[in-house]
């Protein structure tokens, strides 16, 4: 029997390590149970999970556990009596949340683990380095990843071997492949679950994107915020030079490559590639011009590929199980699966990878299970603050670089932030201008100003003090700026405003002309009352408000003061019949 | 080779030539501000972009190289919205004043910053030179202008005002006496003829343009003498004749042609003018004196301000008797009622309806008249006028008290009932306005004020080639550098005019700032130099002139106060260049603006982070030629910043003073300190030359202003200077001279 618990940074944070060092004390006291850990499997919402194997392989998932049941599930593995546990067994209803996806990128992630080459191994793990080196020349490489049509899963979805080949084609005898694990979207952690709970799987992608253009070094530049993850992959890194698969000779195949990690200090725009490579040139971080591109003028002024993690991490399995069979999943376009991290209003969030093709209904709400709370579906933001957000009309879409580029929206890199009627959308676009206007590296002027008086638009609309003729400057802002701006981060700047002045143009309207925020949440526009009508007296609202605004007797209806009122709807959330109305 | 077009024009370029340099190499232009032929391209400012046929995004010229058949355009509507955009942009973070406050104010736009500031570095003639950009007679007008320029002057919040206007006199007097006086050039002939009607400040300011311009201009004047108001409206004590006269001899020594006595309408038509000339400005003033419609006034012993002061002029001595009243609390109500003493009146009684505080008369006039023993009797002003056998005999006075403001925001006086009383005068002056005598322009269109109409800003009236400025045109009397300011404009349009171009004066845009309170404590207090003046007693009895002028010393004292508000940048900033040629709306994109006012003069570079338009020249130049990083980016965002290394003085980090960073900086953010007594903000000389410190012999381009060389320039696009030839070679070729 094997108790192995889910210690990705979402698990972790969820408790995971508490669980894991109480498991760490009981099996010291019996025999034949063997405890490990994993990364994460995606199901972050049920964290932490501990999956229990029994000899023959079966598993048995328990989720939400918490160090004080691991006692009982110690003695119910013990006496094989996992019947006790089923209070803690993960509902019918929640693996579906595994099942419809289909797992390449994650493959591996939530089942192995990450800190033992073994386990890699042991499913196949640089069997498509072996092939690739002993059986395959660059060339061959590159057509097979041509076949299965990957692209860029950062965001834009170029298609990965045009990049290869570039790189190949470039001349130059030195050249480097780089990583981009500088997973900045809020509300994305895709690439952060791949390096923690599969990192063999990034460093045999890259090995064979490097044996490909034809580098001698690999850099992967990850965020110094992922401190599991660099971890991890120092780990990894240093257990594949130890098995001969990273430096001199791998292989003895007479291909050399090494690898090391670059952490970087957080800022959003080396998510940007050339930006990326002036900080790992020791720079500040800010964008080059293109062209040249890195293909042609990289790191070091050498040619250079970079490509994200989960992109990465789809290559070893291409090779191995040829790319006609990726590219037989997806659509004309788009080829393969994609991973997201579903969050926000949503029943269940967490990382999913489903083929190409699958509607955003599905996703939302087969896979995430819908709405929480009861609530209606608003709009969904895909790709962060370069994306844009799609509305409850549009959510038949299908997952395609051009179908969801048609709305406005982008496929981006795989954050998927859910909405529901009581989110504000000129709230949103002001969320997103708000983290791309500080993130903005200062260079361009399009950015560097441009975002900062959307930004301030944006806030003055919120605030009750948006004037007639802002929706038409804003409109005509965003389009300047993303004609304007340098690189990607200013360019894509826009989108969350464009998208929501395409679908919600009415709230936009109703903050200007009616000084009203039609989803009740910006505070300058609203004011809670309680409905006497409703109100039983029970003080709850009145013993809980932080500034002593609402006064009233027991059994009496209450009613707040609005001038002491600071809004921060803590009565609304605690009456338990309703009586608080926001207007 | 490949070939290209640009704009429709087929051009064959080299390989690898990007779009910028195939433009600017053909002579089109494209506008950039983070571009240097000799630093590497960064593509920041979004200013050089433009269109090619068959890209969907727009391009940057400075880092896109021309491929084979490119088809680019330059010009754009969606590259011009492109770039006007991000001009917005940047000047919505952009703070400073292009022209000082003083400049921006006075109504010729002297520039006053500058001739302030070569007065401080004894450069009198350049000074001379600066105000005749805009002012003829710096003596005259320094003399008797109501200096609006001062009232601006921020000075005052540090202590008072600078005497912008003493210093003008100062220095104009100077010239007038000296052996090497300054000359205005004058453009060749262009075989057009213009006239003048009206030989007052308008009429010849525009004179001394047109004919600087190269035209033939005749002013006709109906008086015996050119000067108009400034002559026969403005006392001898204030301004001397024969300094007039002397600032007008040079005006007529430029080849202006000056034909006196003679009365349009009278002696020769407007339309034979029209015929004979190919534009006519009618520059003829107000010479009425207004009435004041009350009973009585029209009898003998009643005289208009102007009347009595041009006979005064004219060299009578009018009969006043022994007591006068004048009416009006204006300046030449003043002039009047001081010229009444001088002519021996005994009590001489100034009626204002309202109180000191609203009198419209500067106030040193005001003090000096009491001085000299008027007798001002506020909130009263005549009802009716007493006469016997039509002469004068009494006054009836009715008295006021002031009530809520006008529109004006002056108290509006209101009649107190039943306070009146009668009081006998021998003479009384009616200064409370004047107007135009419109006899012989019939023809052209007039306003509801009787004054001719004309554009306000191509001063054109209603007859084609006739143009108006100055008190006879549109809202009618003001102060003489009113007309100055309106004569000069109107000279360019007339230029353009001649020239076959139909062109409106468009005040320039500049970045102008609001200064928070505080700012100010940091300057030292000095005193103002006050004008020393002739003692009452002394000037009662004569028409000497009141003010002694200044000393040289305390000129250049005086000059070394001025804040220097404008920005020594403005003729070479790229940045209000292109603003003006993009016609930028500045407020549109407005927003937080920096204000860091940390301009650092602490070394031979002057550092202004509020100018700083983020372009990331100096930081680049610095790190690319002189392999060392003095300056580099900090923050991030909208609230990057140039600094020096470790945010310390530049002269404690590792700045070799070379330079180059002031020398590619587009705006203002980074000066070269000026090795003088005060920096100057005015428009140099160039001189090419080579720098001869060591033996590279670099090409450079010696800045300089009279006889001060105020800094040095790499000579040509592809040179950058070193310390020697950037900073030393300035203090050796400035010694050299002394």
């Amino acid at each position: 029997m094997k108790i192995v618990v889910g210690e990705g940074s979402c698990g972790i944070a969820a408790g995971a390590a508490k669980v894991y060092s109480a498991f760490e004390k009981l099996t010291e006291k019996y025999d034949g149970i063997d405890l490990g850990f994993t990364g994460c499997n995606g199901m972050c919402f049920l964290e932490p999970i501990v999956d229990i194997y029994d000899d023959n392989g079966d598993l048995t998932r328990l989720v939400k556990v918490s160090e004080n049941d691991c006692e009982a599930i110690i003695k119910a593995v013990s006496e094989n009596s996992l019947e006790d546990l089923e209070a803690l067994k993960i509902s019918k209803e929640d693996e579906e949340f595994l099942n419809k996806q289909t797992r390449i990128a994650l493959r591996h992630c939530g089942l192995i683990n990450p800190e033992d080459i073994d386990e890699y191994l042991a499913c196949d793990g640089y069997k498509a380095v072996e092939k690739v080196l002993k059986t395959m020349t660059a060339q061959q490489v590159i057509e097979e990843i041509k076949v299965s049509g990957l692209a860029g899963r950062g965001g834009a979805g170029f298609p990965t071997w045009f990049k290869w080949n570039a790189a190949r084609n470039s001349e130059g005898s030195e050249k480097y492949l780089i990583c981009n694990a500088d997973e900045g979207d809020p509300g994305a952690f895709m690439d952060r679950a791949v390096i923690e709970s599969d990192p063999h799987s990034l460093i045999e992608g890259m090995l064979i994107g490097a044996y490909a253009i034809g580098a001698g070094e690999m850099v992967v530049y990850v965020r110094a915020e992922y401190p599991l993850a660099v971890k991890r992959l120092e780990k990894a890194i240093k257990q594949a030079e130890e098995r001969g698969f990273l430096g001199e000779n791998i292989l003895s195949s007479g291909f050399s490559c090494k690898m090391r990690i670059k952490a970087g200090a957080g800022a959003f725009v080396c998510g940007e590639e050339t930006a990326l490579i002036e900080s790992l040139e020791g720079n500040r971080g800010m964008p080059r011009l293109k062209p040249p591109f890195p293909a042609q003028e990289g790191y070091w002024h050498k040619p250079s590929n970079i490509n994200n993690v989960e992109t990465y991490a789809n290559v070893a399995w291409i090779i191995l199980n040829g790319g006609e069979k990726f590219a037989q999943m997806g659509t004309e376009n788009s080829k393969g699966t994609k991973v997201f991290a579903l969050t926000g209003k949503i029943k269940r969030g967490g990382l999913v990878e489903i083929p190409m093709g699958m509607t955003l209904r599905e996703v939302i709400f087969d896979i995430g299970g819908g709405i929480r709370d009861s609530k209606k579906f608003k709009a969904v933001q895909m790709g962060g603050p370069s994306g844009g957000c799609i509305p409850e009309s549009l959510l038949d879409t299908v997952i395609d670089y051009k179908a969801l580029a048609q709305t406005g929206a982008i496929m981006g890199s795989g954050g998927m932030v859910v909405m529901d009627e009581s989110t504000c959308m000129v709230g949103m676009a002001k969320f997103f201008l708000d983290f791309t206007t500080k993130e903005s590296c200062g260079k361009c002027v399009h950015c560097r100003l441009g975002t900062k008086r959307m930004y301030e638009m944006l806030t003055r609309i919120v605030e009750g003090n948006g004037r007639p003729g802002d929706i038409e400057l804003l409109e005509e802002l965003c389009y300047s700026v993303k004609d304007g701006a340098l690189c990607g981060l200013g360019q894509t700047a826009p989108n969350p405003v464009l998208t929501t002045l395409k679908y919600f143009r009415d709230e936009y309207e109703a903050h200007i002309n009616n000084k009203k925020c039609p989803a009740g949440e910006c505070s300058a526009l609203i004011k809670y009352v309680i409905d006497s009508s409703k109100c039983v007296g029970c003080t709850k609202c009145a013993k809980n408000c932080p500034v002593n605004a609402i006064s009233g007797k027991v059994k009496q209806p209450h009613a707040i003061d609005a001038d002491k009122c600071i809004k921060c709807g803590k009565c609304r959330g605690n009456c338990n019949f309703s009586a608080v109305e926001v207007r | 080779m490949i070939n290209i077009t640009i704009d429709g024009k087929k051009l064959t370029v080299e390989e690898n030539t990007t779009i910028l340099e195939a433009a600017s190499e053909n002579g089109i232009k494209i506008p950039n501000l983070c571009y240097d032929g000799r630093v590497e391209t960064y593509g920041a400012c979004g200013l050089c972009v433009v269109e090619a046929e068959g890209s969907a995004k727009l391009l940057r010229a400075c880092s896109t190289k021309c491929s084979e058949s490119m088809v680019i355009n330059t010009k754009s509507d969606r590259v011009i919205r492109a770039r006007k955009t991000a001009l917005e942009l940047l000047i919505s973070d952009h703070d400073g004043d292009c022209k000082a406050p003083c400049s921006l104010e006075c109504p010729a736009n002297t520039d006053c910053q500058g001739y302030v500031g070569l007065i401080a570095n004894g450069e009198y003639k350049q000074a001379v030179r600066l105000i005749k950009e805009r002012i003829a007679f710096p003596s005259s007008i320094g003399r008797i202008c109501p200096h609006p320029c001062e009232k601006k002057c921020r000075r005052k919040y540090v202590d008072e005002p600078v005497s912008i206007a003493a210093l003008k006199g100062f220095v104009g007097d100077m010239d007038l006496a000296s052996d090497d006086r300054y000359i205005p050039p004058v453009e060749p002939d262009t075989g057009k003829r213009v006239a003048v009607i009206g030989g007052g400040p308008g009429g010849l300011t525009a004179a001394f343009f047109l004919r600087r311009m190269g035209h033939g201009v005749t002013v006709f004047d109906m008086m015996e003498k050119m000067g108009g108001m400034l002559r026969y409206g403005i006392p001898e004590y204030r301004l001397p004749k024969s300094i007039l006269d002397r600032e007008i001899k040079q005006i007529e020594d430029l080849g202006v042609n000056f034909k006196n006595n003679v009365k349009i309408g009278r002696d020769i038509s407007l339309d034979e003018l029209k015929k004979d000339y190919d534009a006519v400005v009618v520059a003829l003033g107000a010479w009425n004196s207004s009435k004041m419609r009350i009973a009585g006034e029209d009898c003998e012993g009643v005289i208009g301000g102007i009347d009595f002061l041009r006979e005064v002029a004219l060299g009578n001595r009018p009969e006043i008797g022994g007591r006068v009243a004048i009416c009006g609390g204006g300046n030449t109500a003043m002039d009047a009622c001081r010229t009444a003493v001088r002519l021996g009146a005994k009590e001489v009684r100034v009626l204002y309806r309202r109180t000191r505080d609203e009198m419209p008369a500067e106030d040193i006039e005001i003090k000096e008249a009491m001085e000299e023993g008027v007798d001002f009797c506020f909130l009263s002003s005549p009802c009716e006028i007493i006469s016997e056998n039509g002469k004068l005999k009494s006054v009836k006075i009715q008295k006021y008290e002031l009530g809520e403001p006008d529109e004006s925001g002056r108290r509006r006086p209101k009649a107190v009932d039943g306070s009146v009383e009668e009081v006998e005068f021998d003479t009384v002056i009616m200064a409370i306005g004047q107007y135009p005598e419109l006899e012989g322009f019939e023809g052209l269109e007039i306003s509801a004020k009787n004054t001719i109409l004309a554009d306000s800003g191509s001063f054109r009236t209603s007859a084609d080639g006739v143009f108006a400025v100055g008190d006879v045109s549109n809202r009618g009397a003001s102060i003489a550098i009113e007309a100055i300011g309106e004569a000069q404009k109107a000279s360019v349009v007339i230029d353009r005019y001649l020239n076959g171009e139909d062109v409106k004066y468009k005040k320039p845009f500049y970045v102008e700032r609001t200064l928070p309170d505080g700012y100010f404590d940091k300057f030292e207090k000095a005193v103002r130099a006050e004008m020393p003046v002739l003692p009452a007693d002394e000037r009662k009895n004569s028409f000497k002139e009141v003010a002694l002028g200044i000393s040289e010393e305390t000129a250049v004292n005086e000059a070394m106060r001025c804040l220097e508000c404008g920005c020594h940048d403005y003729y070479e900033c790229k940045l209000i260049e292109y603003a003006n040629e993009y016609d930028v709306k500045p407020q549109k994109f407005s927003g937080e603006k920096h204000f860091r006012n940390n301009e650092d003069k602490s070394s031979l570079i002057i550092r202004n982070a509020d100018k700083c338009i983020l372009c990331g020249l100096c930081v680049r130049v610095c790190e690319e030629r002189e392999g060392v990083t003095a300056l580099g980016l900090i923050g991030r965002g909208f609230d990057t910043i140039v600094n020096p290394e470790l945010s310390l003085p530049l002269d404690l980090s590792s700045c070799t003073f070379c330079g180059a960073c002031v020398d590619v900086c587009p705006t203002g953010a980074l000066k070269e300190k000026q090795p003088i007594k005060k920096q100057l903000a005015v428009e140099e000389e160039s001189r090419k030359s080579v720098c001869e410190l060591c033996d590279k012999l670099c090409p450079i381009d010696i800045r300089y202003i009279g006889d001060t060389v105020t800094r040095i320039k790499p000579g040509d696009k592809n040179t950058l200077l070193c310390k020697k030839g950037k900073f030393d070679l300035t203090d050796k070729l400035n010694g050299a001279q002394k």
